[in-house]
């Protein structure tokens, strides 16, 4: 499998580790009420979609960026890349 | 007192060097390497006059160098300044930036094709999961070399250095050395 | 029909003339007392001791392809009960017991040989741990035995015991583990169940769940709708997907996990080896192959086969292992999906939708659990209440905080 990398071009996925799904990047907030059941569900629960997945890949053996996948769980193919960094920027905008 | 005898990472008193037919791997043992990362927000400085490179380039000027390890992060090198404390001269150099001295951390090797660049290429198209052609001359890239993880720094058309753990030094010289043999066979 | 040494012998002589179909194929009625999703050996067993121990056998098994197609017929046949930790140890000493008696149970012979495991141990913490999960083995009356570097040596001379990285300095061992056929397994199960009144309805997927005011009414399937007064999942490997179908979210990632075998050789494994400084199991097939395996590709995938990584990974660990391995030529690789937990254990409970259940999370270890899985599933399904030796196997032990984690990596399913 070869990752589309942002910066990089296509790279080869044994140079990235796999943490999973991309909900991981919203964290819940501690302070609210309710965080704990929350807290559960965001350490514990995952989407497992047959189907189109956006996951988190780090770069490991490379330039050690966390990319946010979008893959098809059926086909393995690659839809798209993105840092994580921008996705997370940009969510808080 | 108990004499200590300075050894290279490979073992050696040393700097270990080799060659096979066109191709030649030797440790430079002399390399400096200090890291260089910006804080968030922080402009780009200019260690030692050193313009720091864009994505997955590298620069030279004389005996120094940089090439990109990450968004914001260099990695700058200096030729024959090991022994000294050359993170504390490029910290001088950007002040405000994350230096760390990386020398004691690294092995790096030097290949050199006398053959033109068609041998180094074949060489990296044995070991590593890279196109030669996306690496070209001042280009650098890290990748995984037999579950290594090396930076490659295309230096010219027919040298090409790789930079390896130290602790892994010697896997490293018998992967490379390894596949340089096959070639030359 | 039932199997014996004269009916073969019989039939033998008289061109297999009287041999019929083991099961019959139903079609499927219009409501059930009780409806398995998944014709695996898992849902087999579950139909197979609830007409049995419970006597409910108004029950149907759902298979979307035909029986066994899934991680029953793709998985490297080991059954052991070599555990550590008290929720699980238990469980897998009772499936350990039943395969012992299955072929007396099912009378049909599924090629249980119990040829014995053999973790391999390279240092001396490694001895520490295995003497603990030895002991912890003992209690709960599986049996184990620590074996020195010479009488391991004397078992196993092909092993590569002086690597300089990872010297094999012993082994612990369960004598009492080995393999079984896995088709025989299915077979045998459905054919128990099938006679005493199961329906085992194949090329049936189920599409969705009728749920109303908080209780399941029965499943949509490619056949149409199907009345159920309890609904069982029992699709590991999908259990997202199915569970999805009912709107839930589960402590489970899918996986692709690879499977290898060899080309026929002599006898040569006495039984399973497993190396304990990288990921490699090998046993040998009684046709000859040696059919081994190692970690899953990694990342979520629904894809059913898995990529040249792993394959290099798991033939590097061969060749560390047991390097005469190199000379055996590779006949075949094949992947099938697993459902990876949050703690690398299983989850056999209610859930909170009233009269739908749930069986699944068998990470790598499912075959080995098929008889107790189906056991004790079908002891919840009979009576609502979790087998005693399943008792750990909670849907809230997450949020509990009573994970079971015998690996000890923590919420990261591709590690376990």
């Amino acid at each position: 499998m070869l990752i589309p990398h942002p910066l990089l071009g296509l790279r080869d996925a044994q140079e990235f580790t796999y943490l999973g799904d991309a909900s991981l990047l919203n964290r819940p907030d501690p302070a609210t009420p309710g965080a704990e059941a929350a807290f559960c569900d965001y350490v514990f629960l995952r989407d497992n979609p047959a189907g189109v997945h956006r996951e988190l890949w780090f770069h490991e053996q490379g330039d050690r960026s966390w990319l946010v996948v979008t893959r098809n769980t059926l086909t393995h193919e690659i839809l798209s890349a993105e840092l994580a960094s921008d996705v997370k920027a940009g969510a808080a905008q | 007192m108990t004499d200590l005898l300075p050894v290279t990472a490979l073992g050696d008193s040393a700097p270990r060097s080799e060659t096979f037919g066109p191709l030649s791997l030797s440790e430079n043992a002399g390399l400096a390497l200090a890291s260089l990362a910006l804080r968030r927000g922080q402009a780009a400085p200019a260690p030692f006059g050193l313009a720091l490179p864009d994505v997955a380039r590298a620069v030279t000027s004389g005996a120094l160098g940089a090439f990109w390890t990450g968004r914001g992060q260099w990695m700058i090198e200096a030729g024959g300044k090991a022994e000294s404390d050359f993170a504390a001269a490029l910290e001088a150099e950007a002040p405000g930036c994350s230096v760390t001295e990386q020398t004691d951390g690294f092995v790096a090797f030097e290949v050199v094709s006398e053959a033109g660049a068609a041998r180094l290429e074949a060489l990296m198209s044995k070991l590593v999961n890279i196109d030669p052609k996306t690496l070209g001359p001042g280009c650098c890239t890290r990748t995984g070399l037999e579950h290594m993880t090396v930076f490659l720094v295309r230096r010219s058309e027919t040298r090409l250095a790789v930079i390896g753990m130290r602790s892994l030094a010697g896997s490293l010289w018998h992967a490379l050395s390894q596949a340089a043999r096959r070639l030359e066979n | 029909m039932t199997f014996s040494g004269f009916k073969v012998i019989k039939e033998a002589l008289t061109g297999y003339k009287g041999w019929g179909p083991l099961w019959r194929n139903p079609v499927p009625k219009p409501s059930y007392d009780i409806v398995i999703i998944g014709g695996g050996g898992h849902g087999l067993a579950t139909a197979y001791y609830l007409a049995k121990r419970y006597g409910q056998a108004n029950v149907a098994v759902l298979e979307k392809g035909w029986i066994g197609s899934g991680n029953a017929g793709r998985n490297t046949t080991i059954i052991r009960s070599n555990y550590l930790l008290p929720g699980n140890q238990p469980f897998y000493e009772l499936s350990m017991k039943l395969w012992e008696t299955l072929e007396q149970d099912t009378n049909f012979n599924s090629m249980v040989s119990q040829r014995g495991i053999i973790n391999l141990i390279h240092s001396d913490g490694q001895r520490d741990a295995y003497r603990r999960r030895g002991n912890s083995m003992m209690i709960s009356g599986a049996g184990a035995r620590l074996l020195g570097r010479d009488e391991l040596r004397q078992m196993v001379p092909f092993l590569n015991f002086d690597n300089a990285r990872f010297p094999i300095k012993g082994g612990l061992m369960q004598e009492r583990a080995g393999t079984a056929r896995h088709d025989g397994v299915v077979w045998g199960y459905a054919r128990g169940a099938d006679r005493r009144g199961v329906d085992i309805i194949q090329n049936c997927e189920v599409t969705g769940f009728r749920i109303e005011n908080g209780a399941v009414q029965g499943v949509e399937t490619t056949r149409g709708f199907i009345g159920a007064g309890k609904v069982g999942v029992s699709v590991a490997g999908s259990s997202g997907r199915v569970m999805g179908y009912a709107g839930r979210r589960l402590p489970i990632e899918s996986h692709a996990l690879q499977a290898f075998v060899s080309e026929g050789l002599k006898p040569v494994i006495p039984g399973v080896i497993t190396f304990g400084a990288g990921h490699f199991y090998v046993s040998q097939s009684d046709k000859g192959g040696l059919v081994f395996g190692g970690d899953i590709d990694g990342y979520n995938s629904y894809a059913q086969r898995g990529g040249l990584p792993v394959i290099e990974d798991v033939l590097e660990g061969g060749m560390a292992l047991m390097p005469m391995i190199g000379r055996a030529r590779l006949l075949r690789a094949w992947g099938g999906l697993v459902d990876m937990s949050m703690d690398g254990s299983p989850i056999i409970d209610r859930t909170d939708i009233a009269g739908l259940y749930f069986n699944g999370a068998w990470n790598y270890g499912g075959f080995k659990a098929t008889p107790a899985a189906g056991l004790t599933f079908a002891h919840l399904l009979a009576t609502d209440t979790p087998h005693e030796t399943a008792t750990a196997f909670r849907f809230d032990r997450f949020n509990r905080g009573y994970v079971i984690d015998e690996k000890g990596v923590g919420a990261q399913p591709n590690l376990h």
